[in-house]
């Protein structure tokens, strides 16, 4: 590291993992993990994350009400000890739906966006790797696909088949395969030309061998960056859908339906929109802080620097 | 708020959708009085579809109409109960067959022409001979004939005991001026008797100025506007601030805070409408009438009502509600799960069983009261899922009997005849469930031509009682009617059949 890269005018520098093994001996995914902690916006909605998903595991555990519990002497209550986040209009404990709905949102969230992923990446890796009329045909679907603003996309699609959770999860993840589409193709079309590949090229590997080997590998950093902040735009899509009543159906909790439902009490009732309005805003703004935070630690460049500081 | 008012709400949505596929233009309407400063500002929740009284089924343009066409006869407000109006006077002869109408005489249409019995006959013949609407309301007469201009006689094929309610009981029985289909564009336009006349509507307001010549004597103030405010909270706030004077828009969940409010005035009244859950005849386990029972002793209507309506309405095992001469005082079902779960054992079906319930959200109180049903069914071993539709799809799936069970409201009405017979006769136009009972048959049959009204009471109170006991409906509620007024504006009565009458109104 004889000099510092200057924004704009980077030579076309291997990743770490290219690099010779003097120069760090741990693994790259602890090396990776080291430096996100160091970085602590990220650690912190890293911890937060992890918190929501323990929530979604034990949610009936952690719950004290059942989803649906009512007794109509308890109405649209105040917060208090016995109801923290107070009641709604069919006295259900929003304590207890904000928890539950949480399984909800990040189920369809994280199912979505794999389904993205893997499509979506696939399509990218042949339409970057191949290039030409493969390139052509798959990236003008994408481009199509694209055209339309998300949400209103995601509504024609659940709309055409019908509401519910796993209508909702196709929905959202057809949305989002362009995007992985599109990331993993730029990305591939960087690492395509790399001396190593080329040299693996020459000595025979089959293609099959190349893209798993060394082109995907190689052009991850910014599908896993992409994958945490599209993580984000699922919640928020999901949350979208069931406000209009496309997502789960009444009486499941989610977080989107309640804000739906709480509409006619926003002058009267401020908890019972404020705390699904809460959960919905960490959980994507935690999402959305991790991805900046991965972008940082996954980047070579800012990697360099940062690794470099640390020393 | 409902859309559709006196014809049985689910037909009413039909055929309102049905109009609005025409592009009714709406022009300005003729003439008339001049704009003063004394006019009184309605929200309502809802844009009329069109203003002909005999073919519209919407109740945003009968908020309208009321004020502006009159009937032979009308309710009064305190009990519904049929007064003159057009008609001074009627008899009728022995055999019941023939009704003899006097009308009054000085009145006058909008455009200065004379009323008469022509005009009666006119109205009468157009909606028999064109099968409007309410053609099925003259089901059983025979001629309308006008031997002099102060006299019109209905012969009937058979007695009809609630005629006066037939041709009464709301505004799309109106009086038009002879021709008047022919002269005006009546989706448009009106010509009728009425304290008001209609003066322009347009996508935010229907504007009425006040009619001089009005045979009741012109109301004190210069006109009404009616101003579309969907949006329940927001109607409240336009009569906070002075925007509007009045709104049958008022949030239920409201209702409480605003009774010691000293910026609004409050009016309610327990309506004619009535909320229900329906299960179908066809669809098993539901034709087991154990089993209908066994939801029906499952149910605790105080919560359901309390979170539909939040108090603000009345339970009723019946359909009728409590205050009409009609009522029926009948409630056998206690809320009782171990009796319920008895009840699905007696039956011999297996538990969980799983019950679709079809609600929309055209009528919100039905999702809140569908989650509450949910939840006292599912310690009985009935598993509930709700199922919510557009209103469009709901009457579809309706009309196809594809549905396990459906909830929604009819407004019932004045006469029992209209709380029963579509719904409960087995050939009835609105049996959707599929009921079939002849003793009901027999007894509805003989009501509709009994013309002793305590017998004929008595036939449909035990109609109603067998309706109830077969559970042919599940019947949860009457919901109360609420209106809100700025203080100090008076001459305005809140009415069980939800009719907005402004006529008297005085404003502050």
């Amino acid at each position: 590291m004889t000099q510092l890269p200057t924004p704009g005018a980077v030579p076309a520098e291997p990743p770490p993992a290219e690099l010779p093994p003097t120069r760090t001996a741990r693994p790259r995914w602890r090396e990776t993990l080291g430096l996100l902690a160091r970085n602590p916006t990220a650690a912190v909605s890293a911890l937060v994350l992890i918190a929501i998903v323990l929530v979604a595991v034990f949610d009936e555990t952690l719950a004290p009400d059942g989803p649906n519990e009512q007794d109509q002497s308890r109405a649209l209550q105040a917060p208090s000890w016995g109801h923290p986040f107070g009641t709604d209009e069919l006295s259900r404990d929003i304590l207890s739906r904000v928890l539950l709905g949480a399984a909800t949102s990040l189920r369809v969230g994280f199912l979505s966006v794999a389904f993205a992923l893997v499509v979506g990446t696939l399509i990218g890796l042949l339409a970057g790797y191949y290039g030409r009329w493969v390139d052509d045909v798959l990236m003008r679907v994408m481009d199509m696909l694209f055209a339309f603003p998300a949400v209103l996309l995601a509504i024609a699609i659940v709309a055409v088949r019908g509401a519910g959770p796993t209508n909702a999860i196709l929905a959202i993840g057809i949305v989002y395969v362009p995007i992985f589409a599109r990331v993993t193709r730029a990305s591939v079309l960087g690492v395509r030309e790399e001396v190593y590949v080329r040299a693996s090229r020459s000595v025979g590997a089959s293609d099959l061998r190349l893209i798993t080997r060394h082109v995907l590998p190689n052009a991850a950093p910014p599908i896993i960056v992409q994958t945490s902040i599209s993580l984000a735009f699922a919640v928020l899509a999901e949350a979208a859908l069931s406000f209009l009543g496309l997502g789960p159906q009444r009486p499941n909790p989610s977080w989107g339906l309640m804000l739906a439902d709480s509409r006619g009490f926003i002058d009267q009732a401020w908890w019972y929109s404020v705390f699904p309005g809460l959960a919905i805003v960490l959980t994507v703004l935690c999402f959305n802080l991790l991805g900046d935070g991965l972008r940082d630690v996954l980047d070579p460049r800012q990697r360099t620097l940062m690794a470099g500081g640390g020393r | 708020m409902r859309t559709n008012r006196l014809l049985p709400l689910v037909t009413a949505g039909v055929l309102a959708l049905a109009a609005c596929g025409g592009g009714d233009e709406v022009d300005t309407g003729g003439g008339g009085g001049g704009g003063g400063d004394d006019v009184l500002v309605a929200a309502v929740s809802a844009e009329p579809d069109q203003f002909d009284p005999h073919v519209t089924n919407a109740y945003a343009s009968f908020q309208v109409l009321e004020n502006v066409y009159d009937t032979l006869v009308v309710p009064n407000a305190q009990d519904l109960t049929m007064e003159p109006s057009l008609a001074e006077s009627w008899t009728t002869s022995d055999d019941q067959l023939s009704w003899t109408f006097t009308l009054r005489e000085g009145v006058t249409f909008h455009d200065g022409s004379e009323f008469d019995s022509a005009d009666v006959v006119y109205s009468y013949r157009r909606i028999i001979d064109e099968e409007l609407s309410n053609a099925y309301r003259f089901e059983t007469v025979a001629d309308v004939t006008a031997p002099d201009p102060r006299t019109v006689v209905i012969t009937l094929t058979r007695p009809t005991p609630n005629l006066l309610e037939q041709i009464g009981a709301f505004k799309g029985m109106a009086i038009v001026s002879e021709g008047a289909a022919d002269e005006f564009d009546l989706q448009s336009e009106a010509n009728g008797t009425g304290p008001f006349q209609l003066e322009s509507s347009d996508a935010n307001s229907t504007v009425l100025t006040t009619f001089a010549d009005y045979w009741g004597g012109a109301p004190s103030i210069d006109g009404v506007e009616f101003r579309y405010i969907s949006e329940p909270t927001s109607a409240l706030t336009a009569l906070r601030n002075g925007e509007v004077q009045w709104t049958d828009n008022v949030p239920p969940q409201n209702v409480e805070s605003l009774e010691g409010d000293d910026e609004v005035e409050l009016g309610s009244v327990t309506s004619v409408e009535y909320f229900y859950l329906s299960m179908n005849y066809d669809v098993a386990p539901f034709d087991n009438r154990d089993v209908r029972r066994a939801i029906a002793t499952a149910i605790d209507r105080d919560e359901v009502t309390q979170a539909a309506r939040f108090g603000a309405a009345q339970t009723n095992q019946t359909a009728i509600p409590e205050g009409s001469p009609w009522y029926t005082d009948y409630a056998p079902f206690e809320p009782d799960q171990d009796a319920a779960r008895q009840l699905l054992e007696q039956a011999g079906v297996e538990t969980p069983l799983t019950m679709g319930l079809m609600v929309t959200d055209e009528y919100p109180e039905t999702v809140a009261a569908a989650q509450v049903i949910a939840a006292q069914l599912e310690p009985v071993g009935i598993e509930v899922e709700i199922q919510e539709e557009d209103f469009a799809t709901w009457l579809a799936r309706q009309g196809d009997g594809d549905f396990d069970a459906f909830m929604l409201s009819w407004i019932g009405n004045i006469d029992p005849a209209d709380f029963y017979e579509n719904q409960h006769l087995s050939t009835g136009g609105s049996n959707y469930q599929g009921y079939e009972n002849p003793q009901v048959d027999q007894l509805l049959t003989a009501a509709a031509t009994e013309v002793d009204p305590a017998v004929r009471g008595d036939l449909y109170d035990q109609a109603a009682r067998i309706i109830v006991d077969d559970v042919s409906y599940l019947y949860l509620y009457n919901p109360d009617e609420v209106q809100a007024w700025a203080p100090g504006l008076t001459g305005y009565e809140v009415r069980a059949d939800a009719a907005i009458d402004f006529e008297n109104v005085e404003l502050p």
